[in-house]
């Protein structure tokens, strides 16, 4: 590991304080578990100056409840989170995407907004560069994805994230297509956003609330070829609010992966269907390590509603959360396992 | 279980057992060094280009840098076989070759100065499988081999090494046949046995021409002959080997990493310690070598093979060490479990733009089966014929025999292993399980299980010469001079037991010397599950000979005939009459009594493994999960029950059994990049997800040793890779004909199966 600067801050404004003086080349640290190793390859396109530790920071590692949500800590570590009677109650959707993170000495270090602002997850961003230097991708200056013609097993089955913001999948305007990439297909970053909390949270309808304002899960991953989600530069995430779930909804989260521990998902679905007399009422499903950001299956959820839930219904379900799916040269084999997820998740409900 | 023995076969603690678990014992990184500086490596970004231009001045400039060499500044030395690669050359043939080596006061300023050298290439066209590279008019690797085919044969196993297999008529063998199949099979995902500790060396150049070097092999004698060889012999090495974490066959040597810390040292005048990353180690180390056959197979009704015929293609990487003597060890090896009198199989060895092939355990015998097991099932598909039983009629017994490495025909005067092959099956309870070709055993809902069985063996175990010296002294107490590394498997701890049931002393009376050339005679390594039968001989005949010599000494004085006294505990005493004894004291504090002891090669016998696995697979998601895996086997006689237990547990990592199922190296086929050379992309079982492992251990006393034993830790995961495709196969009802059982491939397989049937979705 190369050298750098260390500060250890004290409160959200001297973070922000020092981000601001260090012009976007410093990077912020709380667990460590995901930046850590990606300075240590030098994955990182350019290695931070100086780094912010925010586990200094008093006051910001809790797990709290009061009438209309669920109040996490930007720095409450995932153990927590998984081991939390109030979460595995009431929140258990949650508590199983932070017990299926990595393993027991990760959840230990990483925060649930370290998880949240993880960087790129692909291993062509992440090619350690002391075997021959940097793979030149997209976001490192190159003029394609290395994934288009490179082993792209792992990467989006529904397109890039493109090179600038446009409207997001997740926008709340129902009936939309999904997910609703450009048509310009191969034109940015086929990485996926393999988050398990990330998709958890987009199911939950929760809100992140950072530095400078309140940004609904949905909004706040908008991967593009420049950033991974909308947090800025100077931005910190401070906290997670989850609103109260209806009692009667069952919530599952699902993740597939080749090992059991350890692994990022190749696919994940997290889905919240509240049933009553034997007919759907709701049903929010999204699926995650599938495209540049989680997808919300709208197509899939609106069939659902008012159906009796059954091996035919469900199957029509996972076509549909499916369908706009475009695989890569190596990668449709995800859309098979994705399909399965959202089928059992919903007749598991 | 023959004779009763005081430490044979019991369970004792380890020697070195407190040390490592608390942490004191010393592995190569933990040594220190007086002004040691650290290099480090600046490697190629192409996977095949000739370097126009370097430009070292600016990383020269930089404070604490105290060399930069590249090709331009070092000697002629070379290594591989045929001894054809420059250390460091004008081109690099891979992506992460080595470019230049800088040595620096500390390993972040080593670092930084890897980014100061200025590099400019021209870039070739690369070879990145075995398909571009035997194709006509494909770029060369290298320019001495025409058509990338590296010449067959080592000079290491003589002058007939084995390179092909070529016996009986196997026209007449094909017509004899009831069945023949056909087709080509490949296990090609080159994984990485990656032990927990990464290579590295240290070297300590002494001008004009001496080197000491200490590395992370599991063979310190070898690096001695080795580097001899690569500097030309116009170096005199010493080696000393150290506490090795793990090697599975791969740290066989480290050639690379102990030349890079001797050129770094030689140019510096102080020892300089080179260190792999764990992602250098992962891309620019060793992998296995690939191996493909296009062959054909004939067999009768009953299961006795008629013949086989094909060619053998093995994919060395940009160069190896080892190809050669993997291919005649893995001709032998297959030679072994197919006991057929017609053969005609050739062998191509490859040379590609990826990292280097190199040793790692099943060497050749196990990448073979991988390839030919497969083939032979649909040969006793075709006949409805049950594995287990074709398997077990055709490995080696008795009266059998084989061609070995060096070319030559051996009889085989080992035991019959089909007792434990059926105790084996039996465990597993094969006979209920097994339902036919391509039908599961089970089916609940989508998910389906399936069973299968492999069977490896190899004649290694008794393979190259090993050399030991037992010295006694007065105070009762003996030491052994050996050149053996503990590279985890415990056998430094049974050479000592060996000795002491031999001497018939306490354990705690045994001192090992260090592994140190300056101070040991020679020794080859514990491969091939050679431990046991060839160093532990070598152990044993120098401690019988320092007994016969301390007899000799004390029959003068008892004035009885040597062969008519025996010793324990320190005493030695006339047999049938211990009351006339004499203490081993009566040496005197000056003198010591020095036995030596030799093992030549015997490859007359061999050992066996037959592994029966059980898999789940889903086939809606085409995930696979070992449920069940039973090793059976026989070693004659166990030396250590809890070291024997750990080796066979270790069937499933290190490049063995997860090979079929998710480990695997990842080469980007658009550029040469290995994609997953870390531990999360790189998929290695973690003890939170362990199947059952079950173990058969007979013990029928082997004649050749003289405590009847044969090793067998390194074949634990030899058949276990083909019997996981067997099994899976069986599970889904189609055939799979690639490692590893990945899900897209098990998806594919399935829609294919279901299209076939003209039906489904």
């Amino acid at each position: 590991m190369r050298h750098f600067e260390h500060h250890n801050a004290r409160s959200i404004k001297e973070a922000v304080k020092l981000l601001d003086h260090y012009q976007g080349k410093a990077k912020v640290n709380a667990g460590g578990t995901d930046l850590l190793g990606a300075m240590k390859d030098g994955a990182v396109p350019a290695y931070p100056t100086a780094l912010i530790n925010i586990k200094t920071i008093e006051g910001f590692e809790y797990i709290k409840t009061d009438k209309k949500s669920l109040r996490i800590g930007a720095l409450t570590r995932l153990a927590d989170i998984a081991d939390s009677p109030i979460v595995k109650e009431h929140y258990n959707l949650l508590a199983e995407a932070a017990y299926s993170v990595g393993t027991p000495h990760i959840r230990n270090m990483a925060t649930i907004g370290g998880n949240l602002a993880q960087d790129v997850r692909c291993w062509f961003y992440r090619y350690p560069d002391h075997i021959g230097g940097p793979m030149v991708c997209l976001r490192k200056g190159g003029r394609f994805c290395s994934a288009l013609a490179g082993d792209n097993r792992y990467h989006s089955i529904f397109g890039p994230a493109p090179f600038s913001a446009f409207p997001g999948p997740n926008d709340g305007n129902d009936g939309r297509d999904t997910p609703p990439y450009p048509s310009a297909a191969r034109k940015g970053c086929f990485a996926v956003n393999p988050s398990d909390i990330a998709v958890a949270l987009v199911a939950l309808d929760a809100d992140i609330v950072t530095s400078k304002r309140s940004i609904p899960a949905h909004n706040f991953f908008r991967a593009t070829v420049m950033n991974w989600t909308v947090l800025e530069p100077n931005e910190l995430i401070k906290e997670i609010r989850i609103p109260k779930q209806p009692t009667i909804a069952t919530q599952k989260y699902q993740k597939f992966t080749l090992r059991k521990p350890i692994d990022f998902a190749l696919v994940s679905v997290a889905s919240i269907v509240t049933m009553a007399n034997g007919s759907c009422k709701d049903a929010r499903i999204v699926l995650g390590a599938v495209a540049p950001d989680p997808v919300r299956a709208w197509k899939a959820e609106e069939l659902l509603k008012g159906r009796t839930v059954d091996e035919q219904v469900a199957a029509e379900a996972a076509d549909l959360a499916l369908a706009g799916a475009r695989p890569l040269m190596m990668n449709s084999y995800k859309i098979e396992i994705a399909k399965v997820l959202v089928r059992r998740t919903i007749l598991l409900t | 279980m023959g004779e009763a023995y005081r430490f044979i076969g019991k369970s004792l603690p380890r020697r070195d057992a407190a040390e490592i678990v608390t942490g004191a014992a010393l592995y190569l990184d933990d040594l220190k060094f007086q002004d040691l500086l650290h290099g480090k490596v600046l490697r190629s970004p192409h996977a095949h280009a000739r370097i126009r231009k370097i430009d070292k001045s600016k990383a020269e400039a930089l404070p604490g840098v105290r060399a930069v060499l590249t090709w331009r500044d070092i000697p002629d030395w070379k290594g591989g076989t045929p001894r054809k690669l420059r250390i460091l050359d004008e081109k690099v043939r891979y992506v992460g070759d080595a470019v230049a080596l800088v040595a620096a006061t500390s390993e972040s300023v080593a670092e930084t100065a890897l980014g100061l050298i200025d590099v400019e290439y021209e870039v070739f066209p690369a070879v990145l499988d075995m398909d571009s590279a035997l194709k006509s008019g494909a770029p060369l690797v290298h320019d001495e081999f025409p058509g990338n085919i590296i010449p067959a044969g080592t000079l290491l196993f003589g002058p007939n090494c084995l390179t092909g297999l070529q016996r009986g008529d196997v026209t007449k063998g094909f017509e004899d046949a009831d069945v023949v199949a056909e087709g080509a099979f490949g296990y090609e995902n080159i994984p990485n046995a990656l032990p927990p500790e990464s290579v590295g060396a240290v070297a300590m150049w002494e001008a004009p021409d001496k080197v000491t070097v200490w590395s992370t092999t599991q063979a310190p004698y070898m690096d001695k002959v080795i580097l001899g060889h690569v500097f030309n012999r116009q170096v005199d090495v010493r080696s000393i080997g150290v506490h090795v974490g793990g090697s599975f066959g791969t740290k066989l040597m480290c050639w690379q990493v102990q030349t890079y810390a001797t050129l770094l040292s030689r140019t510096t005048g102080r020892p300089v310690k080179v260190m792999f990353t764990k992602e250098e180690h992962m891309a620019a180390f060793a992998l296995r070598v690939a191996s493909r056959i296009q062959a054909r197979v004939g067999m009768k009704k009953d299961g006795t093979l008629t013949a086989i015929q094909g060619t053998w293609v093995v994919d060395s990487g940009y160069y190896s060490f080892t190809s050669q003597a993997e291919v005649a060890v893995g001709l032998g090896e297959l030679m072994i479990m197919a006991q057929c009198p017609n053969w005609d199989l050739k062998n191509v060895i490859v040379a590609t733009n990826r990292n280097a092939s190199g040793s790692t355990r099943g060497f050749g015998g196990q990448e073979l089966k991988c390839s030919f097991i497969p083939l032979l099932c649909l040969a006793m598909e075709k006949a409805k014929l049950d594995p287990f039983e074709v398997l077990k009629k055709n490995f080696v017994k008795p009266g059998g025999g084989y061609f070995w490495r060096d070319g030559k025909w051996y009889q085989y005067r080992g035991i019959d292993f089909s007792k434990a092959m059926n105790e084996g099956a039996g465990r597993f309870g094969w006979k209920g399980k097994w339902k036919g070709w391509l039908t599961p055993s089970a089916v609940n809902g989508a998910k389906r299980t399936g069973i299968g069985v492999g069977v490896h063996g190899n004649a290694d175990v008794g393979e190259d010469a090993a050399e030991a010296y037992v010295q006694l002294d007065y105070n009762g107490r003996a030491t052994i001079f050996l050149c053996a590394a503990e590279h985890g498997t415990g056998q430094k701890s049974n050479y000592a037991r060996m000795a002491a049931e031999v001497l018939q002393i306490g354990l705690d009376r045994i001192s090992m010397s260090p592994a140190d050339s300056l101070v040991t005679p020679f020794e080859f390594g514990p491969v091939g599950s050679r431990g046991t039968y060839a160093i532990g001989s070598a152990v044993i005949n120098a401690a019988e000979d320092a007994k016969w010599r301390l007899f000799e000494f004390a029959a003068h004085k008892l004035a009885v005939d040597p062969q008519d006294l025996e010793t324990t505990d320190g005493s030695i005493f006339v047999k049938g009459n211990p009351e006339k004894c004499l203490n081993w004291k009566a040496l005197g504090n000056d003198r010591t009594i020095l036995g030596y002891g030799r093992f030549e090669p015997d490859h007359t016998v061999c050992n066996c493994m037959m592994s029966f696995v059980e898999v789940e697979v889903d086939t809606e998601t085409g995930k696979v999960s070992l449920l069940r895996v039973v090793l059976a086997t026989d070693v004659g006689q166990v030396i250590d029950p809890q070291g024997l237990e750990g080796q066979l547990n270790g069937c499933l990592g290190s490049a063995g059994i997860d090979s079929a199922i998710f480990e695997e190296t990842i080469l980007n086929p658009s550029t040469g990049h290995i994609l997953n050379a870390n531990l999360v992309d790189y998929k290695w079982r973690t003890f939170a997800e362990l199947p059952v492992i079950e173990q058969v251990v007979l013990e029928t006393p082997i004649p050749t040793h003289r405590f009847h034993a044969v090793g067998v830790g390194e074949i634990a995961t030899s058949p276990g890779p083909s019997a996981v495709l067997m099994a899976v196969s069986n599970a889904v009802g189609a055939w799979l004909h690639e490692y590893p059982v990945t899900p897209q491939r098990v998806l594919k397989a399935l829609s294919e199966r279901q299209r076939a049937a003209g039906g489904g979705k």
